[in-house]
């Protein structure tokens, strides 16, 4: 009998690193590629629960979290290159204008 | 029972936030620093496996290879100070998704994943990051923002994660018999459609709304990504914009 547990440990880790670099990183890009991490541990909890219930239902929600991604990942990225030519950097720092 | 399992995970997480801590970049990385990182990380990862052992959970083999890949490939994603390597790190994690994916008999999901993220969405990431390269190794590249609030936030979270969930897999009446059905022959009528099928049935006929809505999501993104990239601004540090054809000239190849 398997359990998610192993999954769900996984996905938890995916998303915990995804979280820890979406915080930690100066880069821009390398800020959304993060989420992108923070996804990928959604979508193999979401995969490992519809297998563990014998269900489809978790895998068709992961597929609407793919449809998210793309739609976030497009508009991150037009963002992204907004804001690099605006500053000619990809430095978040430079747009900390709104610290106390 | 689950309640050591519990706290077995929560100082498995702790020891991966502390080699979190000391992978992230740093100017003058030192040697000794990044091999406790990656001892504590190895430590981390061995106790995870541990607990999933000793629960009694009976995966494949090959999980725990994909997941190792899957884990390391992210703490270099997050920890590589060149951004082109974060990316072809994280095809690296999506490929072991994927490969988990499977064996969780999400095959369409699997296929999927592999097509949009490793095909478009990674191919978007390095047209960007080609486009917007700069020269040299910037600062903000090789000094991390605020590393030991990042590792304790998600420290905290996947703490949190890991309290719910440890005692998953132990009587749980809505869990399936060991001889259960196979995901792909839920809606399709017992028969034992594809797996690809039964994902297709369950859109058409439970979710018709949600799909609709995910297309319009998706024009919406693709008119705001077409404003957002043709809008002409100002550039705020005096230096002239490179005309087409002489952008990235001046950056040196990897």
């Amino acid at each position: 009998m398997s359990s998610p547990l192993p999954s769900v440990i996984l996905g938890a880790a995916l998303f915990g690193l995804g979280l820890a670099g979406f915080l930690a990183r100066r880069n821009l890009i390398v800020i959304f590629l993060s989420t992108e991490v923070m996804f990928q541990g959604v979508i193999l909890n979401a995969a490992a629960f519809a297998r563990y219930y014998a269900h489809v239902e978790g895998q068709t929600y992961a597929l609407f979290l793919l449809v998210i991604a793309a739609v976030e990942a497009g508009l991150a990225l037009g963002l992204v290159m907004l804001l690099y030519r605006r500053r000619d950097t990809l430095d978040a720092e430079a747009w900390s204008t709104m610290r106390g | 029972m689950s309640g050591g399992r519990a706290y077995l995970l929560y100082v498995a997480f702790a020891l991966g936030a502390f080699a979190l801590y000391f992978l992230v970049p740093r100017p003058n990385a030192r040697l000794a620093a990044r091999t406790i990182g990656w001892l504590s990380a190895v430590l981390a990862g061995g106790l995870a496996l541990y607990v999933s052992r000793n629960a009694g959970l009976d995966q494949n083999a090959f999980f725990y290879v994909f997941a190792a890949a899957a884990l390391l490939a992210g703490v270099r994603v997050i920890t590589h100070p060149k951004p082109v390597y974060s990316a072809v790190y994280f095809v690296v994690v999506v490929l072991a998704v994927a490969a988990i994916l499977l064996l969780h008999e999400a095959e369409f999901l699997a296929v999927a994943l592999v097509v949009i993220y490793a095909g478009a969405i990674l191919v978007t990431y390095l047209f960007v990051i080609m486009l917007a390269q700069q020269p040299g190794a910037p600062v903000y590249d090789r000094r991390a923002r605020e590393p030991f609030g990042a590792v304790v936030a998600a420290f905290l979270l996947t703490g949190a994660i890991a309290g719910q969930s440890a005692s998953l897999g132990e009587d749980d009446p809505r869990a399936t018999p060991p001889a259960r059905t196979a995901v792909s022959r839920d809606h399709a009528g017992g028969a034992s459609a594809g797996n690809t099928a039964a994902i297709g049935v369950a859109i058409m006929t439970r979710y018709p709304v949600a799909l609709e809505i995910g297309g319009v999501l998706l024009l919406i993104s693709m008119v705001g990504a077409v404003a957002l990239s043709r809008k002409r601004v100002p550039t705020e540090s005096g230096r002239q914009a490179p005309s087409l054809g002489q952008i990235g000239k001046e950056v040196e190849p990897f």
